[in-house]
């Protein structure tokens, strides 16, 4: 038995959402096969009896053990650091973080809001949104770079906007059943197993990207999209197309670019007039290389790919 | 001698995208006076300002989790009005599919785990019907609870075989949509909708065939639905009505008896021009205004569209259109229930007033005969409303409810009209101008207004369901429709009234909240509870 709570500050409830389309585990599954209390979840309903402040004191004062703390949006500072524009049950939500993540064995951040402070950190930041141990690629957000939940981890950050629902089922019952020894984070607290390879690792138009054939617009049946629209795959830390979204598929495999969205910076230029949807290009070479690739590599890389692309490659490939 | 107002405050009623509070007062165990506050201020407006034209398209689904499809939608509408784009016939078919896939989603996923939870809480276990409804609805470990919820994850699996993901694709963009699905995308999506039909629709919500459920059309043809089979009576649907009665849902809950909607999914040979004024005669389903009062029904114009700050948290005068709003927030958002309450606006039509919005406003407006005669026309839910004396917890929620096997038919009709071979994108030329695009998300009406100047956004303004209903008292101190509509709730027992989150979650308000109980003469807090 482990006791999950689960709480939103400056959020869209996309990853509540994205969690309950998880279906091994299912939410359900997550109560009845593995004995995950959930305490309170906002949007989950259970029956709390009398009063969620009675319970959610119990848990500050150790009365009641919290075993994981759950968070999904951003922490809400406005205005000039008290945040009053985020209340919850009586008081600044960031005030029931600061006490519940003291007291918590593990502490999870979930999607882009709660590990880097996501779009509503986007500037002007009007909400002066940060994540919980991070804001942007900057360690510390707002509970400090030293911070360390009771089993002595770092804020386990599962990104991605939303995160994907078997990222976070895997953690929780991970955690649950005793594993969560077996966790290892990377440099932004970020489970390796799901944040080593790239977005670009497993997507169908790895040949197009290898022999340098572009999708020059939306709505084409072949060529690979970093070449012209933007895509962020070659340098985006996630396994969206090693563990399929909703079962069926991914963004680049549908024709939609990457845009990056578990790497710290998303959303990436702020969304400066001109960035989105277009690769980003000085005389010609992408300003953001795949990962790892210098100018001249790419340059090479590319005029041998241009020279030796088969004819094939510029037929449509994904046809009717 | 009436007896005392007791002051109830309720914080968060519980639901999504931020937190809701309510402060009800109560004399004589009724509800006699309501207040709904909006307690979360994230500034996506201002984010907006001066970015990318097309920054909507990625940041306004993630306004709401629950409503990202529809959020797209309008971005990408809005921008191809602003922009004078065509359309290809396929892309408002893929465009309509995401929308459909979503809100069909939503069906399953918000009956059982937000609203049929409250039917096993014990202020009912003198219901005949209790023990059914624990054993089919209570939170995880109900035999129906688990099904349907598990079982709403399968129609957006359509939306990621065109999106790539659900939720918070951006695959809807000026000129069409990004995907060109191929017959096999096709075939799954019709596999998956089978599945959903022969696993839930069918024998767990109606007891019957959609066939046979499509030929009501009136309150007596319902009833005498009803008492047909023990299938029907027993199906999820003939138990919420019969249990809704039995606890008395169908006698609170009713509000202004003024409705809104935008009108929603575009005829795919009817909008490939858009322009804003275009929009009202290109709608499958048609927009519309209806009032109650005078029971007449008339087109909805965005033009109408006001927003008051009187009683909201922001520094800028009331009645503007939002083509003429600044958002300026109040850096001191004390709450004041005489003055500034809330983070939402108070949404009114100029003429009209306050309008409520959702799926019980589509649905009286589906009654009219106003519009266009090829528009879809339903005359059950209008029918139900007069016979049954007005708007009620039972109705709304049922109207909800109703959407799914016309939702279902619309998807049908979207994989049966795309012509693969065709295009799915025309490259748009980007300049400046005015756009607004509007959708019907599930929880009701919502639209974007963007301004493009030199090449960037000069002003976004969005205004979603949940502003129209959860709003608070406008410029001349009119209740907000769940304000409104709380007003007459009968009170059992003030330590824990259930029946505030019946009204409030008949809404389906995309907001977290929580409800505080005072008494208020000694102002001593009698509960304090969420509403789900």
């Amino acid at each position: 038995m482990a006791n999950l709570l689960w709480l939103q500050g400056g959020a869209c409830s996309g990853n509540t959402m994205s969690f309950l389309n998880a279906e091994e585990p299912s939410a359900c599954d997550l109560v009845t096969d593995f004995g995950i209390n959930v305490l309170w979840h906002p949007s989950l309903g259970l029956e709390l009896g009398e009063n969620l402040k009675k319970m959610l004191n119990g848990l500050v004062s150790g009365q009641i053990p919290l075993d994981i703390f759950v968070f999904e949006g951003s922490v809400v500072n406005a205005p000039g650091g008290t945040g009053e524009w985020n209340r919850f049950a009586g008081r600044p939500m960031k005030d029931w973080v600061a006490d519940l993540a003291k007291v918590a064995a593990f502490t999870v951040a979930v999607g882009d809001c709660a590990t880097w402070g996501g779009i509503p950190a986007t500037a002007p930041n009007p909400s002066e949104s940060v994540g919980l141990q991070f804001l942007k690629r900057a360690s510390g957000g707002f509970l400090g770079p030293a911070y360390k939940s009771k089993a002595g981890l770092p804020v386990i950050n599962i990104p991605g906007c939303p995160a994907h629902p078997d990222w976070i089922t895997q953690i929780v019952v991970a955690v649950a059943t005793g594993r969560g020894g077996d966790l290892t984070l990377d440099e932004f607290g970020r489970p390796k197993t799901f944040f080593t390879s790239f977005t670009q690792t497993g997507c169908t138009r790895n040949m197009h990207f290898a022999y340098k054939v572009s999708a020059t617009e939306f709505g084409q049946r072949k060529g690979c999209l970093f070449y012209d629209l933007g895509c962020r795959g070659p340098m985006t830390h996630s396994p969206c197309n090693r563990v399929l979204w909703n079962r069926q598929s991914s963004k680049t495999r549908a024709g939609m670019p990457c845009m990056g969205c578990t790497e710290p910076e998303f959303p990436f230029f702020d969304l400066a007039p001109g960035t989105v949807f277009k690769t980003q290009t000085v005389m010609g070479v992408p300003k953001d290389m795949p990962q790892g690739v210098d100018k001249t590599g790419y340059i090479k890389l590319t005029a041998a790919a241009k020279a030796a692309s088969p004819a094939w490659a510029e037929e449509d490939i994904f046809v009717v | 001698m009436p007896s005392a107002v007791q002051t109830l405050d309720i914080s968060p009623v519980g639901r999504v995208e931020g937190d809701l509070d309510v402060r009800v007062d109560i004399q004589d165990g009724v509800v006699v006076n309501a207040w709904t506050q909006a307690e979360l201020f994230r500034g996506f407006e201002i984010i907006l300002r001066d970015k990318d034209p097309q920054a909507g398209l990625v940041v306004t689904p993630r306004a709401c989790g629950i409503c990202g499809a529809s959020h797209l939608t309008c971005a990408a509408w809005a921008l191809d009005t602003a922009w004078g784009t065509t359309v290809p016939r396929n892309a408002i078919l893929a465009r309509n599919l995401g929308q459909i896939v979503e809100s069909i989603q939503s069906l399953p996923r918000h009956h059982y785990g937000l609203f049929m939870i409250d039917y096993t809480h014990k202020n009912y276990s003198r219901s005949k019907y209790y023990e059914e409804a624990v054993k089919r609805w209570a939170p995880f470990t109900g035999t129906n609870y688990e099904l349907g919820v598990t079982i709403s994850g399968r129609p957006v699996e359509i939306y990621a075989l065109l999106g790539g993901q659900w939720p918070h694709s951006s695959y809807m963009v000026p000129g069409g949509v990004m995907c060109a699905p191929t017959l096999t995308d096709v075939t799954r999506a019709w596999s998956i909708l089978e599945h959903f039909r022969r696993n839930w629709l069918e024998p767990v919500w109606l007891g019957c065939s959609m066939e046979r459920y499509e030929q009501i059309k009136s309150y007596d043809d319902f009833m005498a639905w009803l008492d047909e089979r023990p299938e029907h009576a027993n199906s999820d649907l003939g138990l919420y009505w019969r249990m809704s009665l039995d606890v008395g849902l169908d006698k609170y809950g009713r509000g202004h008896g003024r409705y809104v909607t935008w009108g929603y999914l575009p005829h795919e040979d009817k909008y490939n021009k858009p322009t804003i004024d275009g929009r009202n005669a290109a709608m499958r389903m048609k927009s519309g205004v209806y009032d109650g009062r005078t029971d007449t029904h008339k087109l909805m114009d965005q033009y109408q569209t006001r927003e008051d700050t009187k009683h909201a948290w922001y520094d800028e005068a009331g009645g503007l259109h939002p083509f003429d709003r600044t958002t300026k927030a109040t850096m001191k958002n004390t709450t004041d229930h005489d003055g500034k309450y809330s983070w939402s606006t108070a949404v009114r039509h100029a003429e009209n007033g306050r309008l409520e919005a959702g799926p019980l406003a589509r649905q009286m407006v589906n009654g009219g005969t106003h519009g266009e005669s090829w528009q879809h026309h339903d005359p059950l839910i209008l029918d139900m409303y007069k016979r049954m004396g007005g708007a009620s917890v039972l109705l709304r929620h049922f109207a909800r409810m109703h959407e799914g096997v016309k939702l279902y038919r619309e998807a049908e009709h979207n994989l049966r009209e795309f012509r693969l071979n065709d295009e799915w994108y025309i490259k748009p030329t980007e300049k400046d101008g005015r756009g607004w695009g509007a959708t019907e998300a599930i929880r009701g009406a919502l639209c974007h207004w963007i301004e493009v100047q030199g090449g960037k956004i000069k002003n976004y303004q969005m205004i979603a369901p949940t502003t129209w209903n959860v709003g608070p008292r406008s410029g001349d101190d009119i209740r907000g429709p769940i304000e409104e509509a709380l007003i007459g709730t009968p009170i059992a027992d003030a330590s824990d009234p259930v029946e505030v989150g019946h009204v409030c979650r008949s809404y389906d308000s995309c907001l977290v909240c929580t409800v505080h109980a005072h008494d208020a003469k000694t102002g001593k807090e009698l509960a304090r509870f969420r509403t789900a």
